[in-house]
């Protein structure tokens, strides 16, 4: 007899070298049960599923849909098979592939453990590398650090429509990544204006200048779908690190590279030359609304 | 005769003031003058420009720019930064000598009557062009570590204040020997001053 | 006999090779196996840089990881003259997003750890959805985010203090979400209110209950876990927190300690790669955690269990979810009295002005977590990390065991896989 349950598109979720951050983030997802209650759950690392690790590295079964969670290593192995036999045998036969995160995506922080050695699925960094080059029309990225719930969710749902998901030359999905994390962002107006954040800890002032945000220069969504459904880094003063980019993680995260007090990076698409232009015209005007506090408290309470 | 275009005739006025306020100096300096030296009545020059503020504006705009398009065709060239020193002093000093009302009017007009400047050409507003290309040049030097990481206004006003400085010695005819001659030592003083150490 | 178990569904992964004589263990060596290197990549970047490396060590309570690096900066910033005297805001936001993750962390142990794991001892289907515990979960991550920008992955803890400067509306939002966390722990897991639950002073006020809750207090009661998975009876905890007192216990008599006498010894593994050291305190060992942290404070409840069931596995757990209710009712009262007047933030002297060494040691899910960083001007030359698990689940010798080998001891292997699970496994940080 067939029931239901045997049409359903089954889902494994793998872990190469990781925190499991991608996996806690997904957890957040406000209708997580109504998403998966469409999917068989073949295996994931901590959700109930149809089989132990101990049976999925036996590469009896096949999955449509392969999620790999983590930096690749080729010296890995789960349960003592290699881990490029296993991610093989499981892309091989899935039609959907997905790195969940930067480490899966691009080889992320858990590339510089072994940097010689560790990748994302098909890219290290933005180059080509990595075990599933052969299956490669089929991967779709899914960078950040960690994945946005919201944004696996986009995807599955997208499979479950049988709609074609569009993706970038970084096979990360447009809908998603054609936004900068800087669009959306509550400290716009002071971007607009040149008004630099003197502090960390505050509500005024832009984090670019100073604070060493990459909100313009990283493609994300954050300041549209909001992480949490609550908020964003850059909403609570922290910058963005860029995390959603091939080359993360960079270095000095808290301060902004300057070249003589200038930019090293402007926004992308943006020559530096008509960035630098708006912004010496826009520096020189004081406003008074934008140099001051947005709330005055009284602060006594 | 071939006919003047509007465009070659705003040029004329722009000569004409930028020598006549350079000399005289921008108050005494009146339109009938200017349109006297270009030879146009005064009504025909307020269809050029509505008032001699805002000719004062675009002079400045018309040398930040003329400044502005040097620097660019030598931040362009593949020589090294030194190089580049050499060249935009080079450049500079040739105007001096070429055009001196330019540079007269920069440092005589521009920097001594801010009064005029104030509304509408405050801060960055009309040297943009200028500045804009000095920042290019700046951040190359720095992105290939020839030039040090430094605060930009110390950079900005140890190369722009000397070349000025020697451009005000010269008009006040101090200098004993010619513009030119200094142009090597300058350069290598920049150089050495900027430098990654 | 020797059998090797892969353990899963557990954060991270770890082998657990069993010496089995007459059906019962007679010793368990513990191993994880995968290297991932964080300190490494610590190593030369801009100290600053680690409140957005570490946090990454760990999906689950990367957020104490934060707290624990933003603490040994402030320390090397004391440490080389230039001490950080945070104002209580700052400490009641940051201590108030900590809590909230150790919050998400045991609902999530408790829906999608120990319920499974107990329906399958005790062969009964599975009546409880664990996707119950990630609603909880992310809920507590709603509130953290309020503050914290996002969990997880947060680096909203800086020296000198956070990066957010909440206003009242973000409070009360705050207020909210621990209003429906409260609301569904009191409904769905417990079956009584927090006021009533916290104020139980016998094990026998459970029985009353009809909730998730007392479902599982039979099934342990039923399995006999109130008589096994005994440890060492001692117990250890070192982060200073407003929930909490630093202090060590041997059964029910606590002294005063200091983290700098935490020592690392090399895990006992012959047969198997492990990546894991074991931790000790003056080279002992000691058992971290929930227990440890409702043991050392006086409720009468607590008292009566340990005083009946010592540290057996059942202790363990019902001090898990003790904590929990005990931790909701102190972060209501933490969001409650909490106000904007401070700042947020106060001037320190830029990082690359540093050269000294720090220590910061924060109370995580699982027990002590120490961060030692030692920076010149600025830059890291080295970071180590010492994690609750390797307190609790280090692999020793049969003569000197860890607290989860020696828990393990002369029970079945199932029980034994049980008990080791009792302990919350968090494979990952361990190997850091």
């Amino acid at each position: 007899m067939h029931s239901k349950q045997d049409k359903k598109l089954k889902i494994l979720w793998f872990r190469g070298v990781t925190c499991n951050g991608n996996t806690h983030s997904f957890l957040n997802l406000p209708h997580l049960e109504q998403l998966l209650n469409r999917f068989e759950i073949l295996y994931h690392p901590i959700l109930e599923s149809t089989l132990s690790l101990v049976e999925i590295t036996k590469l009896k079964d096949k999955c449509d849909i392969f999620i790999f969670e983590g930096a690749y290593d080729p010296l890995m192995r789960r349960n003592e098979v290699l881990i490029g036999d296993i991610v093989t045998h499981y892309a091989k036969n899935a039609k959907h592939i997905i790195a969940a995160g930067s480490c899966a995506s691009f080889g992320g922080i858990f590339k510089a453990s072994a940097p010689q050695r560790n990748s994302g699925l098909i890219f290290n960094e933005d180059v080509e590398y990595g075990p599933l080059q052969s299956y490669k029309d089929r991967v779709i990225n899914l960078s950040g650090c960690p994945i946005h719930p919201e944004w696996l969710s986009y995807v599955l749902g997208m499979i479950l429509n049988k709609k074609e998901i569009e993706v970038d030359s970084l096979h990360r999905p447009i809908e998603l990544y054609s936004n900068l994390a800087h669009h959306g962002c509550t400290r716009n107006e002071y971007f607009e204006w040149k008004v630099d954040a003197d502090n960390f800890g505050e509500k005024e002032g832009c984090l670019f200048y100073k604070q060493g945000c990459r909100a313009p220069m990283t493609h994300s969504s954050c300041n549209k779908i909001l992480w949490n459904n609550v908020s964003s880094k850059t909403r609570v003063g922290t910058p963005c690190f860029g995390c959603t980019e091939p080359n993360f993680p960079l270095t000095n995260l808290f301060s902004t590279k300057t070249n003589m007090s200038i930019p090293k990076d402007v926004p992308v698409g943006i020559s530096k030359r008509s960035y630098l232009t708006l912004t010496g015209i826009a520096k020189t005007f004081y406003i008074k609304r934008l140099e001051g506090k947005l709330i005055d408290y009284k602060r006594d309470n | 005769m071939p006919k003047v275009t509007k465009e070659e005739k705003k040029t004329n006025i722009i000569s004409a003031a930028l020598k006549l306020f350079s000399e005289k100096g921008f108050y005494v300096t009146t339109i009938p003058d200017i349109a006297q030296k270009v030879g146009m009545s005064v009504g025909n020059f307020y269809n050029y420009f509505s008032s001699k503020d805002i000719l004062a504006k675009e002079l400045v705009m018309y040398i930040s720019e003329y400044l502005g398009e040097n620097i660019r065709l030598i931040n362009e060239k593949d020589i090294s930064t030194e190089k580049k020193i050499d060249e935009i002093v080079s450049m500079y000093f040739n105007m001096a000598d070429n055009r001196p009302e330019m540079i007269e009017y920069f440092l005589r007009v521009y920097l001594s009557n801010r009064e005029v400047f104030g509304n509408g050409c405050e801060g960055m507003i009309c040297v943009s062009a200028f500045v804009t290309e000095l920042m290019i040049f700046f951040d190359n030097g720095v992105s290939s570590g020839e030039l040090q990481d430094q605060d930009f206004f110390s950079a900005f006003g140890l190369f722009m204040g000397y070349l000025g400085g020697m451009v005000f010695l010269f008009g006040e005819k101090i200098l004993p020997e010619p513009l030119n001659s200094y142009k090597k030592s300058i350069s290598t003083n920049i150089y050495n001053a900027l430098k990654a150490r | 006999m020797i059998t090797k178990e892969i353990i899963e569904k557990i954060e991270g992964e770890a082998s657990v090779e069993f010496e089995i004589k007459d059906n019962l263990v007679e010793f368990a060596t513990i191993s994880f196996p995968h290297f991932r290197g964080i300190e490494m990549i610590l190593n030369g970047k801009n100290a600053l840089d680690a409140l957005v490396i570490t946090p990454r060590v760990c999906g689950i309570c990367g957020h104490a990881h934060l707290m624990a690096s933003v603490r040994a900066i402030e320390d090397a910033y004391k440490n080389a003259g230039y001490e950080i005297k945070n104002n209580q805001k700052i400490e009641k936001i940051r201590e108030f997003t900590l809590i909230m993750e150790i919050i998400q962390n045991h609902f999530k142990w408790f829906y999608m750890t120990l319920i499974p794991e107990l329906e399958k001892l005790h062969s009964t289907s599975l009546v409880q959805t664990p996707l119950k515990g990630a609603f909880a979960a992310s809920l507590a991550a709603k509130a953290i985010a309020t503050f914290a920008g996002q969990w997880p992955h947060s680096s909203y803890m800086i020296p000198g203090g956070i990066t957010s400067d909440p206003t009242n509306i973000d409070i009360l939002q705050v207020q909210t979400y621990l209003q429906e966390l409260s609301l569904f722990f009191e409904n769905e897991t417990l079956g009584t209110s927090l006021e009533d639950f916290l104020s139980f002073e016998s094990c026998k006020e459970f029985r009353g209950l009809n909730s998730d809750f007392s479902y599982i207090e039979e099934k342990l009661i039923s399995l006999e876990m109130h008589e096994k998975g005994f440890a060492y009876d001692k117990f250890l905890i070192l982060g200073k927190h407003s929930f909490t007192s630093v202090s060590k216990l041997n059964k029910t008599h606590a002294v005063g300690i200091d983290a700098k006498f935490v020592n690392t010894v090399e895990a006992y593994s012959p047969n198997q790669i492990t990546y894991a050291k074991n931790a000790q305190y003056k080279k002992e060992y000691y058992e971290t955690g929930p227990l440890s942290r409702m043991m050392a404070l006086n409720f009468p409840i607590i008292k009566n269990m340990h005083r009946r069931f010592k540290d057996s596995a059942y202790s363990r757990v019902m001090a898990r979810i003790f904590e929990l209710a005990y931790l909701l009712k102190k972060a209501s009262s933490l969001a409650t009295t909490l106000t904007i007047a401070e700042s947020s933030y106060n001037s320190v002297v830029d990082i690359s002005k540093i050269t000294a060494s720090g220590l910061g040691v924060v109370e995580a899910p699982r027990g002590p977590l120490l961060h030692k960083i030692e920076i010149e001007k600025g830059i890291i030359e080295s970071y180590k990390i010492i994690t609750p698990t390797q307190f609790n689940i280090g692999s020793s010798s049969l003569k000197n065991p860890t607290p989860a080998q020696k828990a393990m001891q002369k029970l079945s292997k199932e029980e034994a896989l049980f008990v080791f699970r009792t302990f919350d496994v968090c494979s990952v940080c361990t190997t850091h």
